[in-house]
């Protein structure tokens, strides 16, 4: 094994010009592959990211009727924890379950802040400050000020909302709204904060206050719209998700709520879940493609070496010692090409994440608040990808040179001494 | 017994719907340290019979018997297993490996058999490269030889495993008539110092002159079987 080892090596170097270009070609696709990985993984990562953040947890838990009409923002279908015990103890129960990290309770609702001219539409969250500044990356976006505190008749809003009422940080505002008994109120509160993400739902859409304060005025006590979980890891819910569906049953709470984890039940989500695959898919084309300029180097190589294959055959070498020369050199070529490859990707890759080239601000203007998705992508260089790349692109070179290394392996080794 | 014996042997090669028969019935006996050449004409089947003998070909009929074995009868990877070991070749093109240096091509067929130690490997070969007269071109690539060179290596790779036989088909068809010599007597040598027996083909009647036997061959048959004294 070995000769054939040393024999395959030294043979890329009969005609070297055309071995650099097919380990150039391997090496370009898998520094492609690296690269649109790295780009698709963190706009993909990314849009799964402040979908958590800002829409679903790893798992929610709402109202089976709430579920029904959530955009309409109804106070009338709460979680008011099981069997009307309250969102504490429920958070408690919940808390206890192994693998759940933090309970993330929401009220989300209705309000508008009359200016001279018109009403602006906005949507209040009240939230527990502590856990959002830990669950979501909202801190960084806090561009003044700080986040409301529990207790205190304060809000924080995004920078276009507070442009849009001509507000600013420090300044008092009403807020009109509509309790869950349905009668109209206005309550002021003091502007602490001011945020600014590039995301429309969060810089033009929703204020912040504190949970205590919404329950207070909206006249829920211990409830929420939502139930966020947060979990040890999103991409591995199974576990946890069947105990809190037990917990439920165990609660007789399963008819009352729906347990929906992040990537069930939304459509964008479903649409990213098929686009990684299709991607995954054109990574293996993109080697491919990369393969066939191998593919073609190979041909010739065993075109020309086919009398070299029967003086091989003639001394004795068997004919899947001659398949197994071939595609170790088609192996070489791969594994070459493939490592330039990872480094020059990787190298891009963190280009492009240092400098934050891929900016789709300008594309993302107009697009609704009901679309997360961080305008600035910067792709991640991540060790599994490059092993991904490599990897993909041996196999992928591999699998194609054993096509022209079957032909070497066929020849009658009579014809082949007879060949020119 | 001989070391390889044909019977009846018939190579019919199937050309489109046209029949090629290549040899028509070959009886020979072949004793080990014999040094014997096949003559004959253009056509006359020299080729496919020494390929028939090197284990490359099979017979249509009848029965090669190689040292003790019915060679017809082995499974292709066995039939390479014994050209490995048992048989060397000599090309007319004398089918060296560019890329690698003489030592290499010569080493090949010696690290092909895999059991060989790697200092036993280096005394063989630089030992064989010297008793052909090729010891200060070691290290040389075949493009930097000349013919006569190139086929002295050609002979060392064949003979540096120490074979039972060696078949060589018109080893000098693409040399000078010195150099045709000069290699016969490297191959004469040889037979003589390692008792290894040689068959080679040749159109050449000064270089058949230095086989101990002669065989011609026409239209596939041997028409004539002499001792050269
Ligand atoms: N692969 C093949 N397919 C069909 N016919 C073949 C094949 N190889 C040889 N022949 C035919 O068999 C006959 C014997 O050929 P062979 O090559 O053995 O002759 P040779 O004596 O070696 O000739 P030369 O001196 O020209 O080398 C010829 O008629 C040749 O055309
Ligand atoms: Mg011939």
């Amino acid at each position: 094994m070995s000769y054939l080892i040393d024999l395959a090596t030294k043979n890329l170097f009969r005609n070297k010009l055309r071995s650099f270009i097919s380990i150039l070609a391997i090496a370009l696709s898998v520094a492609l592959v690296v690269f649109v990985k790295g780009l698709v993984g963190a706009f993909i990562d990314n849009m799964y990211s402040l979908h958590i953040q800002y829409q679903a947890g790893d798992i929610k838990i709402i109202d089976q009727e709430y579920q029904k009409k959530e955009r309409l923002l109804s106070l009338n279908y709460p979680v008011d924890g099981f069997n009307g015990g309250g969102i504490k103890a429920m958070e408690g129960e919940l808390k206890r379950i192994k693998g759940i990290k933090r309970v993330i309770p929401r009220i989300k609702f209705g309000a508008a802040i009359s200016t001279e001219d018109e009403m602006i539409r906005m949507m209040g969250w009240g939230v527990e400050a502590s856990k959002e500044l830990e669950f979501t990356n909202i801190k960084d976006k806090l561009v003044e000020g700080r986040m409301v505190r529990r207790g205190q008749r304060e809000v924080v809003m995004g920078a276009d909302l507070l442009k849009k009422i001509g507000l600013k940080v420090g300044d008092k505002t009403t807020i009109l709204y509509q309790t869950s008994f349905a009668s109209f109120k206005g309550s002021t509160f003091k502007i602490v904060g001011k945020i600014k993400s590039g995301l429309k739902l969060l810089d033009e859409e929703l204020f912040y206050l504190p949970l205590d304060q919404a329950q207070k005025i909206l006249e829920m006590p211990d409830m929420a719209t939502d139930l966020l979980l947060e979990t040890d890891n999103y991409r591995d819910l199974e576990g946890v998700l069947a105990k809190v569906e037990q917990l439920f049953k165990d609660k007789s709470a399963d008819q009352r709520y729906s347990i929906i984890p992040w990537d069930k039940g939304y459509s964008m989500i479903g649409m990213l879940k098929v686009g990684e695959k299709i991607y995954n898919g054109i990574y293996i084309f993109l080697v491919i493609l990369g393969a066939f300029v191998v593919i073609n180097t190979m041909i010739m190589i065993v075109k020309e070496r086919t009398k070299e294959v029967g003086m091989m055959t003639a001394l004795g070498v068997k004919s899947k010692e001659i398949l197994s020369m071939f595609i170790i050199e088609g192996i070489i070529m791969g594994m070459v090409g493939s490592f330039l490859g990872v480094i020059v990707g990787a190298l891009i890759t963190k280009l492009t994440a240092i400098t934050g080239i891929i900016d789709y601000s300008k594309a993302m203007k107009g697009v609704s608040g009901n679309i997360l998705m961080n305008p600035i992508i910067r792709p991640e260089v991540d060790l599994s990808n490059l092993l991904y790349a490599f990897i993909l692109g041996v196999v992928v070179t591999a699998i194609t040179a054993i096509i022209p290394a079957r032909k070497a392996a066929k020849l009658d080794p009579t014809e082949a001494l007879r060949s020119n | 017994m001989s070391l390889l014996k044909l019977q009846g042997v018939k190579k019919i090669y199937q050309q489109g719907r046209v029949e090629v028969e290549a040899l028509r019935g070959i009886d020979l006996e072949i004793e080990a340290g014999e040094f014997t050449s096949i003559g004959g004409p253009s056509g006359s089947g020299k080729t496919t019979l020494l390929n028939m003998i090197g284990c490359l070909h099979r017979p249509t009929i009848g029965q090669i018997i190689f040292d003790g074995d019915e060679i017809e009868k082995l499974p292709k990877e066995e039939l390479a297993m014994l050209r490995r070991h048992n048989l060397g070749f000599i090309f007319q093109d004398y089918n060296l490996i560019p890329v690698l240096t003489v030592y290499e091509n010569v080493e090949l067929a010696l690290r092909l058999l895999g059991d060989v130690e790697k200092k036993e490997i280096k005394e063989r070969v630089v030992n064989i490269l010297k008793s052909v007269g090729l010891g200060d071109y070691i290290n040389r690539k075949p493009n930097e030889l000349s013919g006569g060179q190139k086929q002295r290596v050609s002979i060392a790779r064949a003979l540096v495993k120490e074979p039972k036989l060696v078949l060589a088909d018109e080893p000098t068809a693409n040399l000078d008539s010195k150099t045709s010599e000069d290699v016969l007597e490297v191959m004469l040598e040889m037979n003589q110092k390692l008792t290894t027996t040689f068959i080679f083909s040749t159109h050449d009647p000064q270089v058949m002159e230095y086989a101990k036997r002669l065989l011609t061959l026409k239209d596939g048959k041997i028409i004539e079987d002499r001792k050269n004294s």
